[in-house]
């Protein structure tokens, strides 16, 4: 019965998932807009069937469907951290990958600056050593590229700290520690550029900007590749949640399958940031939204998690474009509210209501 | 006896220019300051403040900069005293100085006027903050006609402009200040130039100065020319949709390298030589330029096709 | 003569640097219930984590005849199955959820239940009376519920060895009689079980009793035999005696001074 239950919020999302898909074609730099029409009207006149075919193909729709897809990989992470953790506040981002991230783009906007804004000779740092830096692996890499070798670099480092996998508590420590030591580096990197500081914020914010088919393709596979792990190491997280001494004597390999774990984790979470940058709050709200309404195992949690996040998105992503075209709100900001807001009437629901039990 | 009286009245004319130049001026900020004297050893905290100063020729007072001025040359020389939005207290307060310009967004000010030393916020931000500015601080420092330099300035500009074939006016041009992407709007003292120079911005002035743009209004635009900064140039033609844009698809992108994208950036004293750095860029890659020879924009060596 | 269910030599064990087991040997019989008692702190849990194979230790456990780490990994969690103290779960599996998990050692890797998981998850959660709230979540029981639900979760993986840890905590004493009927059941099929109980009364209807001292092995043998119950109450330092009651032995706490 709750098997049903489940399959109809999937299919459910997935609809709503096409139609904000749909919706996206239609929200550009003038706001609201049907260029479908156009397209479809055999009559209308070809230049500017051309002009349309061209951002709605192009522009509008890669970019929706790339919200849905960064949005499926966060809230796929998310579910993922929490069952590892055992911790219904994990999100993504606890192993680091998001400060290992921004460390990469911060690297990289200051080598392609070229080291404007460094005193040569000066009391604080050498101008030497970013110059070297210019016209190094971090420039050919590109943005994404350094923030996706950022995020894993990142996550190599937490799993170094805690020595393995073996303690979820020493792993979660060594993520935090990490986060903090790398976003202190990041600041540093900042301070001798300034001039980044605003494209950096426009990646700490998150944003669609540029998100082409190209950008889409990776994070579709990415995302097919993830989710046929997840699925397979789904038994793993639900066994975990019995305790790890039970989960040892019910067969399960707890190393391999952790390491396994953090793997995912990191290639999603790696792939959704380098594209979009630092979208806060998806990764987290997405499989508590999906147990609020339904309470699954996670091989179905996973799937309903990855849809719920990536309609969260897809929908965080049209009302940052809408709402004060042509200019547009950081997409991070959008689903912080939307998320958080939803979560927050839900709290207040719950604890004016009878269930205690649980954090909802 | 006259030799007395004629020390006496020098005394007293001394005197009387010293207090003459006692000054009392309003900042920014719009609190007073008072200066007792002409100020002899001054701490700059903002590049476009350095640059005016030297530009009046009273280079020679400044005791210490930021670390973010880098022009001229023989500043360089000088002691760093941190950021504007970080400076070292200590360091400016061992530098004795008797005046400190900064920005009205410095978070120093406070504490370096309870220490005892004047502070002048100043943040110019357009053309005609940049001449206002340029009037204090020629106030401030006793300079006759500080003005000379605004009109150096605006000279400067207007030969610029003078200097482009009127083929090339009416240009439509996008100028992006940052990755977002951040564009400078008709509002921004870049637009004003822009405007000066014949060229129209397809970011209108209710944008705002620097809107952060949804980038499917630059395609739309479809602007003749982008100017951009070498530093964000990277991806450019990745970005989806962008190869249609008439500047991306005939070659008409000015990329600036970081020493001059820093200059164009900066509303100082050097506004002129920004005008003229958009001009040349204009003349050459303008279409109806006489020597309209674009060339084709080299893709970025950086990104081989790949995440964009 | 079918192996023993445990064969134990010479077994050592520490816990964060102290050494909890000294040089253990046991022999327990297949198709029969051993209780291990013992005062708080005589390393009972840790006796039971250790044949369980969650523990390093030092010395030889034989499980079935084979040793213990010569098991495949599989295959050990079929032949035995352990419920711990204290037991964290997640409160929003389902009681059927959480039943379905002692089948994972038989399920394979992407494999849903097959009607053989759902045939066993259902006579365990009989068995633990605990079928008709299936669908509720955990959270949503109280402790005793939840400690069924649990116990269920232990016997779904239908093994030859059960080694239970406190398995009467939160029951109530209906329950507590549901579970000796239980277990009497299971031993009767032929199944081994090993519990560390506390309560003393339930423990002596067993059929073997080990009694546990400060990490050793005071005596082991069966409940009606005298000595077993001797050394019982001089484990407790005598502030127990065992009595017969209605063809049952009780152990009462010794409040005055005789």
């Amino acid at each position: 019965m709750r098997l049903r239950q489940a399959a109809l919020l999937g299919w459910g999302l997935l609809l709503l998932g096409l139609l904000l898909a749909a919706l996206g074609t239609c929200i550009g730099s003038a706001g609201f807009e049907n260029l479908l029409r156009p397209l479809l009207d055999a009559s209308a006149d070809p230049a500017e069937r051309a002009m349309a075919l061209q951002i709605v193909w192009e522009i509008r729709l890669p970019r929706t469907l790339g919200a849905w897809a960064a949005g499926s990989l966060l809230g796929l992470a998310g579910a993922l951290a929490q069952g590892l953790f055992r911790n219904p506040l994990a999100d993504p981002y606890l192993l680091g990958s998001a400060s290992g991230a921004s460390l990469g783009v911060a690297i990289a906007l200051a080598a392609v600056g070229g080291g404007a804004g460094m005193v040569g000779g000066g009391s604080m740092m050498n101008g030497a050593t970013f110059s070297m830096l210019s016209g190094s692996v971090w420039v050919r890499l590109g943005l994404t590229g350094a923030a996706f070798a950022g995020a894993v670099l990142a996550v190599l480092l937490t799993l170094a700290l805690a020595r393995g996998v073996g303690h979820t508590l020493r792993l979660l420590l060594a993520g935090v520690i990490v986060g903090v030591v790398l976003g202190a580096m990041t600041s540093l990197v900042l301070l001798f550029s300034p001039d980044s500081l605003q494209a950096m914020q426009a990646f700490m914010l998150g944003t669609t900007s540029f998100v082409g088919w190209t950008s889409w393709g990776l994070m579709f596979a990415c995302w097919c590749l993830c989710m046929a792990l997840a699925a397979a190491l789904a038994r793993v997280l639900d066994g975990l949640s019995l305790g790890e001494a039970t989960a040892q004597t019910l067969g399960l390999p707890l190393a391999p399958l952790r390491a396994a774990l953090v793997a995912v984790l990191a290639l999603a979470t790696g792939t959704a940031v380098a594209q979009t940058g630092l979208i806060a709050f998806v990764g987290l709200a997405a499989p508590h939204l999906v147990r609020a309404v339904l309470k699954v195992p996670h091989r179905q949690l996973m799937w309903l998690a990855s849809l719920m996040g990536g309609v969260l998105l897809a929908s965080a992503d049209l009302l940052a474009r809408w709402v004060i075209a042509p200019q547009e709100l950081p997409v991070g900001v959008v689903t912080a509210a939307l998320g958080g807001g939803y979560l927050l009437w839900l709290m207040h629901r719950r604890s004016s209501g009878l269930n205690a039990g649980g954090l909802l | 006896m006259k030799r007395w009286l004629i020390l006496l009245l020098a005394g007293c004319s001394l005197w009387a220019s010293a207090s003459a130049w006692a000054l009392t001026l309003p900042d920014d900020r719009g609190r007073p300051v008072t200066l007792a004297r002409t100020p002899q050893r001054i701490v700059s905290l903002l590049p476009s403040l350095t640059e005016m100063v030297c530009q009046l020729d009273q280079c020679q007072r400044l005791v210490g900069v930021d670390r973010y001025s880098t022009w001229p040359e023989s500043i360089r020389q000088l002691p760093r005293v941190g950021g504007g939005l970080d400076p070292n207290i200590e360091a400016i307060v061992a530098l004795r100085p008797d005046l400190v310009l900064a920005a009205t967004s410095s978070r120093a000010a406070e504490r370096l006027v309870a220490l005892g030393i004047p502070v002048l916020a100043l943040e110019p931000k357009t053309h005609a903050d940049v001449q206002r500015v340029l009037g204090k601080v020629g106030q401030v420092l006793g300079v006759s006609d500080a003005q000379k330099i605004w009109r150096q300035i605006d000279a400067g500009v207007s030969a610029a402009a003078q200097s482009l074939p009127p083929s090339v006016r009416q240009v439509r041009v996008y100028f992006e200040v940052n990755r977002g992407p951040y564009g400078a709007g008709e509002a921004s003292f870049i637009g004003e130039t822009l405007a000066r120079l014949g060229a129209r911005n397809i970011l209108p002035a209710s944008l705002g100065p620097f809107p952060k743009l949804n980038p499917e209004y630059i395609v739309r635009a479809n602007p003749d020319v982008i100017m951009i900064g070498e530093r964000n140039a990277e991806g450019l033609l990745q970005r989806p949709g962008w190869q249609g844009i008439r500047a991306v698809r005939e070659g008409r992108v000015c990329i600036f390298p970081s020493a001059e994208s820093d200059l164009l950036v900066r509303p100082g004293p050097r506004m002129a030589d920004g005008a003229r750095l958009m001009a040349r860029c204009l003349a050459e890659k303008a279409p109806g330029a006489a020597k309209s020879d674009p060339s084709p924009v080299k893709p970025s060596p950086k990104t081989a096709g790949g995440k964009a | 003569m079918s192996a023993p269910a445990y064969l134990v030599r010479g077994l050592g064990a520490s816990l964060g640097g102290t050494p909890i087991l000294h040089q253990i040997d046991l022999e327990l019989r297949a198709g029969c219930w051993t209780a291990v008692v013992g005062p708080n702190g005589a390393g009972k849990s840790t006796l039971l984590r250790a044949i369980a194979g969650l523990l390093p230790c030092s010395g030889q456990v034989e499980l079935l005849g084979r040793e213990l780490h010569d098991w495949p990994r599989q295959q050990r969690a079929r032949a035995l199955s352990w419920l711990g103290q204290n037991q964290s779960a997640a409160d929003d599996l389902t009681v059927h959820d959480v039943a379905m998990l002692g089948r994972l050692p038989h399920q394979s890797w992407l494999a849903p239940a097959s009607p053989a998981d759902l045939a066993a998850v259902e006579r365990a959660l009989r068995q633990t009376q605990a079928w008709d709230w299936r669908e509720r979540a955990l959270g949503e029981l109280s402790g005793g519920e939840r400690q069924r639900v649990l116990l269920a979760r232990a016997l779904a993986v239908e093994a030859q060895v059960l080694l239970m840890d406190e398995p009467l905590a939160n029951l109530d004493p209906p329950h507590q009689a549901d579970w000796l009927l239980l277990v009497r059941e299971l031993v009767a099929a032929g199944r081994s079980v090993v519990s560390v109980l506390h309560e003393i009364s339930i423990a002596l209807h067993a059929d073997e009793l080990v009694v546990m001292r400060q990490g050793r092995i005071a005596h082991h043998g069966a409940c009606h035999e005298v000595a077993t119950q001797r050394a019982l109450e001089q484990v407790f330092e005598h502030r127990i005696a065992i009595h017969a009651l209605a063809g049952q032995w009780v152990a009462l706490p010794v409040t005055s001074v005789t």
